[in-house]
């Protein structure tokens, strides 16, 4: 019965493959090709909401600007992932207080609005702690601020939906539903550029409900808080019907309010608002519900930046303890009278959230991660196990391992291995810059000096990191030279034709050749220059904010071509694409040549190909004209034409394209949601989410003689792609077979060895790549039925090892760590280790099965060659190695022996007590020569016995056979010494075979009840 | 005509798949499996030999359908129980002082829970009194699969009793498992995903068992265990179960 089910599977495969017409859509191929993740933790990133178990102090939720949602479970210490298959910028999370074990909401898009942040797609729901998601809608909600959950009816939820930042949106204010999340109501609207920052309920009363609506909007180059429309509402009915509040709060235009109220006192409510006089802006109380309010206080930490910090955090059991997000947080103990700064931490405060059990515990968001303070706010500790960092841009090196350089928001610049023993820890990365961090770029010949910047290239740094020297290299106007205007992210880049190249972009491309200490201007003003959008002192809103993140009407992307330094190509961040043909004498405007490209698209990346001067990619990103289309472009005739190479697979929009150095038709597209790639050069392409959440990618970069793909992410870190050949050759034609190898290069010999790592167990530690052989291939669909096996073997078939072979359709990678297999180790009390040997370089065969066939593929493993080590002395450790690898499997067979006897000879004595003294005999000497041969008593900590001969020929073995020089004289010794103790031993057991194992084989004769020993061979000894 | 056949019949199946239940899905699962032929088996022997860089580790699991269980090792010639349940105790090896130990308490208690799971909670889920959710359709690895949720009440964890439950992904088109997750309950991975794939599913005596099993945790690194044997209703050494006597 069984065998016809699975030939009726055989039968329906090869129909299916008969009929199926093999199609290249790289989503079906990813197979076991796998992201791995390097943080850095030490950094973190922004985290835009903290939530606690209302019972359970161990369990706390933290949503993270853009990098998702994390649980820990005890109490902080270490946080697990739990939402990367979705929407990475978290706006709040919300656990239900009828079911906090398990029910969790999650509002997506992050509330505090700075340029940089990314949107949401709706609100999400788990019932099971956080391992399956459902999304429940509000999918056009771009940002939600707060999620309410009546705790005697968990049906009944009101959701602060703060809506669209960058254009009009009609899915704002609070909405309502009365049956778990399926169906939503807008209870409250105001108009489509205003939208609920806050909401909070009584949850004495959950029918009152106070809301905060922000009358708000950002373009690429100025942000307004502040109007009309902003206020604060007060429902008692449910959302029923909506009462302003207004006794004794400010009139007319306001800006971000932040309310709360007293868990311990519903009737206190306190509220932060931002009024356009600045004598009213600040803290106000209420006691009577919100009726009547008093001006408390308008002290900078509660007024500062309300667009980005506007929350309101109050004791569960003392109304007058209060903490207020800002710049550093800050706490009241008096009701909101005065305030005293949070203790040292990372500044830019986001969230405070008090632990319901032991209040004295803090947890506190930052622009740089999550603190906990266990007194009250005095002193503060930072996780560090949460790589949620945000990176703006990656560039590499080319060492060995290679180094990944890049800027992130509020954190700096820096610079760290992608690679490192016991893997890539917080101490590995070097920091390379200050302020917010962009893009950071080795020098390409000496990557002891970095280039690095800050925001708005207020400075442009050369670090001589060995030397430390630090030069700020920033171009200057010149007399006659209107302002430089330079983007927030300001366009940086080195040169591949002059080492000492650098590129600057303002609204001009400025040229040094002198690694930055003298400048030329090479272009015009390659903008719009639109003064309209220049006009960043006047930013704001209700409260002045020129930082420099509105910057506007600049150069955003230069891309000199691989092939001529006389072709460089620039996107500018108001639209303009535009390509010089001889180093910028002259310059063409290229804009006008895009179709279907809304005008003044952002131009976020220019990528001029490897394969052809006249060939660009160009991305363009809408997103802050409320525009979340993926615009992706190629041209092949320096900009005459442009292509449309994105595909409605693309579900958000893209700010980065990579393209393969070696398949044309490979590329690789950074989106806001994640990477996507395509074999087909933009037909179709797939979302990559193997290892890899949906986070935004802001940057890639693919290395070249690595071949690891590397992306910036905003929100999660460096993730590499670390080898993406297998992809390259996918085709057509490979899917016709059952099994096809991809071609490899050849395969170096690691030498290197180390003691690990240091990081603690609170720490985060990024993988490591693997340092083995990977051999690829591909299977057309997954193996499922019947034996699939691997092993490495000799050209002439001799096998060498035994691996593990991946089964998954699509690529699947065998990784072999160039090991034989190990000598065969004497039997004795408890464990002595020899390792397996490493092979010599040479050529190897792999070998599949699958089924009834077998798929070869031949490797060659070569030495490395910046080894010190010469051939002749790795000749001496190889014969060394397998001089002792034959002593200690002599050995093995000499104890085999003497076992096998002494256990006949205890088996005869027990029959033929008369015996006894003459066997006796026998089983003395054997037990005696096993004692000096083996451990056989202690066990194996330090109740260890005394090292015996297998003991010590193990040692000798692991340390001849692990390094790849010759051994030491004082290790020749020695295994002279052992094997002449083995020798001995051999010889004395030979003589036992002659004189008392013969008699004792005499006695078995005549004993046929009593079975004679079979003694297997030394080579079955070997097999068995 | 035959080849148009099984076509239809191909046709006829992704269509009823498309909106099979979850109890069709475990039941087609079970029938693939062997169907009813598990019901007379007692106990499944497994053997393999682990390549551990090199070293070859004999290894052996046996599964009685009373829930006693064993995994033995042969490590440079000692053989030992690494984990074993004798009906009251789970025990191990300690690999420092090779003496056998009682696991916590934890583990005993959920290996009484699990007794009567053989071979697996799945097909049992009805009689066991647990719940089995299908989830909706995930792509493992470029394979499409239903995924259920099966949840087996509790299980106890660090002192308390938690959420049991396992997650099986079931290939579509071979109605097979080939991937199971749980969520880990305690310890330094408490909250990350336990994964096991399955593949190389062979027939042994007229039904189908994997003989591959790849474990780890997800996104991480993994273990493959590639079975030489398996075999059904073995003879076995009922001591290796016990907890020795000091």
């Amino acid at each position: 019965m069984n065998k016809f089910i699975i030939c009726l599977f055989v039968s329906g495969w090869a129909v299916c493959s008969w009929a199926q017409t093999p199609t290249l859509n790289a989503g079906d191929y990813f197979g076991d090709l796998k992201a791995r993740h390097i943080g850095p933790a030490l950094m973190s990133g922004r985290i835009s909401d903290v939530e606690l178990h209302p019972k359970n102090s161990n369990i706390l939720l933290v949503g993270a600007a853009g990098g998702g949602v994390w649980k820990s479970q005890d109490g902080g210490v270490r946080f697990t992932s739990i939402f990367d298959q979705y929407c990475q910028s978290i706006g709040c999370i919300s656990i239900d207080p009828s079911d906090p074990d398990n029910t969790y909401w999650v509002g997506t898009g992050e509330t505090w609005t700075r340029n940089s942040v990314s949107a949401g797609d709706g609100i999400y729901k788990t019932t099971d702690g956080g391992k399956n998601w459902t999304k429940m809608g509000l999918e056009k909600s771009d940002r939600i601020a707060s999620i309410q959950i009546n705790p005697k009816n968990p049906n009944e939820i009101y959701v602060a939906v703060l809506g669209a930042l960058w254009g009009p949106s009609n899915e704002r204010g609070v909405y309502k539903s009365i049956d778990g999340g399926k169906t939503w109501n807008n209870i409250l609207f105001v108009n489509n550029t205003t939208g609920c920052s806050e909401l909070v309920m009584d949850p004495s009363q959950p029918n009152v409900l106070y809301a905060a609506f922000w009358e708000f909007r950002r373009t690429a180059y100025s942000f307004n808080s502040g109007g009309i429309n902003s206020a604060l509402y007060k429902s008692i009915d449910g959302g029923a019907t909506w009462k302003k509040l207004e006794n004794g709060l400010p009139q007319g235009e306001k800006g971000r309010i932040a309310v709360s109220l007293a868990p311990s006192n519903p009737s206190i409510v306190y509220a932060v608002i931002e009024a356009k006089k600045k004598e009213e802006k600040g803290l106000y109380r209420s006691e009577d519900g919100g009726n009547t309010w008093s001006f408390l206080n308008g002290d900078f930490a509660l007024t500062v930046r309300p667009f980005y910090f506007s929350r309101i955090s109050i004791h569960p059991k003392d109304p007058n303890i209060i903490a207020k997000a800002g710049l550093f947080g800050s706490i009241s103990r008096d009701g909101g009278k005065t305030f005293k700064n949070l203790g040292s931490m990372h500044s830019d405060i986001h969230d405070i959230a008090f632990d319901f059990n032991q209040p004295d515990k803090l947890l506190v968001a930052t622009d740089g991660g999550l603190y906990r303070s266990m007194d009250g706010g005095s002193s503060m500790e930072m996780v560090e196990d949460l790589p949620v960092s945000q990176f703006y841009h990656v560039s590499l090196d080319n060492r060995n391992p290679y180094y990944v350089y890049g800027g992130l928001q509020d954190n700096n610049s820096w610079f760290g291995p992608s690679a490192s023993p016991g893997g890539v820890e917080a101490r590995d990365w070097e920091l390379v810059g200050q302020g917010d961090g962009f893009r950071v770029y080795p020098h390409p010949t000496h990557p002891n000096i970095v280039y690095s910047e800050m925001q708005g290239a207020e400075a442009i740094w050369r670090f001589d990191v060995e030397k430390q020297q630090l030069k700020t290299v920033k171009p200057y106007p010149l007399e006659g030279d209107p302002k430089l205007r330079f983007n927030w992210n300001a366009s940086l880049t080195t040169s591949k034709h002059n080492p000492d190249r650098l590129y600057v972009g303002s609204q001009f491309v400025h040229v040094s050749n002198d690694r930055g200490d003298s400048w030329t201007k090479i272009s015009p003003d390659l903008t719009t220059n639109d003064k309209v959008k220049q006009n960043q002192e006047s930013s704001g809103g209700l409260s002045a904010d020129n930082s420099g993140a509105e910057n506007h009407c600049t150069i955003f992307s230069i891309a000199e071509s691989p092939l001529t330094d006389q072709v460089i190509w620039v996107g500018t961040d108001d639209g303009n694409v535009q390509v010089t043909k001889d180093g910028g004498k002259t310059w063409e405007n290229l804009t006008k040549n895009i179709t279907g490209l809304p005008a003044n698209t952002w131009c976020y990346q220019i990528e001029a190909s490897v394969h052809g001067k006249e060939i660009a990619y160009a991305v363009f990103d809408g997103h802050t004209k409320n525009d979340y289309t993926a615009y992706v472009y190629k041209t092949v005739d320096f900009g005459k034409t442009w292509q449309s190479i994105a595909t409605s697979e693309i579900t958000s929009f893209a700010r980065n394209i990579q393209e393969d150095y070696s398949n044309k038709n490979l590329l690789y597209l950074g989106a806001e949601n994640g990477l996507y790639i395509t074999l087909n050069g933009g037909k179709s392409w797939s979302a990559f989410t193997n290892n890899f959440p949906k986070v935004a990618v802001h940057y890639l970069e693919l290395h070249p003689t690595k071949h690891s793909l590397v992306a910036a992410t905003h929100g999660r870190g460096i993730i590499i792609l670390d080898d993406v050949r297998p992809l390259r050759n996918i085709n057509e034609g490979l899917l016709t077979k059952n099994l096809s190898f991809f071609e490899t290069d050849r395969f170096t010999l690691p030498e290197k060895s180390n003691f690990g790592g240091t990081a603690l167990e609170n720490q985060f530690v990024g993988e490591n790549p693997s340092s083995n052989a990977k051999i690829s291939y591909l299977l057309p669909k997954r193996h499922t039925f019947g034996k699939m096996a691997g092993e490495i073997t000799t050209l002439d078939g001799t096998l060498v090892s035994k691996i593990e072979v991946g089964k998954n359709k699509g690529i699947n990678t065998i990784e072999w760590s160039f090991n034989a297999n190990a000598p065969k180790v004497a039997k004795g009390k408890g464990f002595s280790v020899a390792p397996p040997p490493y092979v010599k370089a040479g050529n190897y065969l792999v070998k599949i099965t699958k089924g009834n066939e077998t798929f070869e593929k031949q490797i060659e493993v070569i030495y490395d060659s910046s080894s010190s080590f010469t051939l002749s002395e790795r000749a001496q450790q190889q014969q060394t190695t397998t001089e002792v690898f034959n002593m200690i499997q002599d050995l093995a067979y000499l104890v085999y022996q003497i076992d096998q006897w002494d256990a006949k000879a205890t088996e005869y004595k027990t029959k033929h007590t008369k015996t006894e003294k003459y066997v006796d005999g026998l089983r003395m000497e054997l037990t005696a020569m096993r004692n000096t041969l083996v451990v056989t008593t202690g066990d194996n900590y330090v109740g260890t016995a005394e090292d015996e001969l297998r003991e010590k020929l193990n040692e000798i073995f692991a340390n001849v056979s692990s390094y790849f020089g010759a051994p030491s004289s004082s290790e020749l010794a020695n295994i002279t010494a052992l094997s002449n103790e083995l020798n001995k031993a051999k010889k004395q057991f030979g003589v036992l075979q002659e004189t008392r194992i013969k008699a004792l084989k005499s006695l078995l004769e005549k004993d046929t009840a009593i079975k004679m020993p079979e003694i297997l061979s030394f080579e079955e000894f070997l097999k068995q | 005509m035959k080849k148009s056949l099984l076509l239809l019949a191909l046709v006829v199946y992704s269509f009823a798949s498309n909106a099979q239940t979850v109890e069709e899905i475990i039941s087609t699962y079970h029938q693939t499996i062997g169907g009813t032929k598990w019901d007379g088996i007692a106990g499944m022997q497994m053997n393999a030999n682990l390549d551990q860089g090199g070293m070859k580790i004999p290894i052996e699991v046996v599964m009685l359908s009373d829930g006693r269980m064993y995994t033995e090792i042969t490590l440079m010639g000692n053989t030992m129980i690494m984990q074993a349940y004798d009906g009251s105790t789970v025990w191990t090896t300690n690999f420092m002082s090779m003496e056998a130990e009682k696991a916590p308490a934890d583990e005993t208690e959920n290996a009484k829970r699990a007794a009567k799971e053989f071979p697996n909670a799945l097909i049992n889920y009805k009689n066991l009194g647990y719940t089995a959710t299908l989830l909706g359709t995930e792509t493992i690895d470029g394979t499409a699969c239903h995924k259920v949720k099966l949840d087996k009440k509790t299980m106890m964890a660090e002192g308390k009793e938690v959420p049991n439950v396992e997650y099986y992904y079931i290939d579509k088109e071979n109605n097979i498992p080939i991937l199971t997750e749980t969520e880990i309950q305690s310890g330094e991975m408490k909250g990350k995903t336990s994964q096991t794939k399955y593949s190389d599913y062979q027939e042994v005596d007229g039904v189908i068992v994997a003989f591959s099993q790849t474990s780890g945790i997800k996104d991480g690194m993994t273990q493959t265990i590639q079975f030489d044997k398996i075999s059904l209703n073995p003879k076995i050494d009922e001591s290796k179960f016990l907890f020795p006597k000091k």
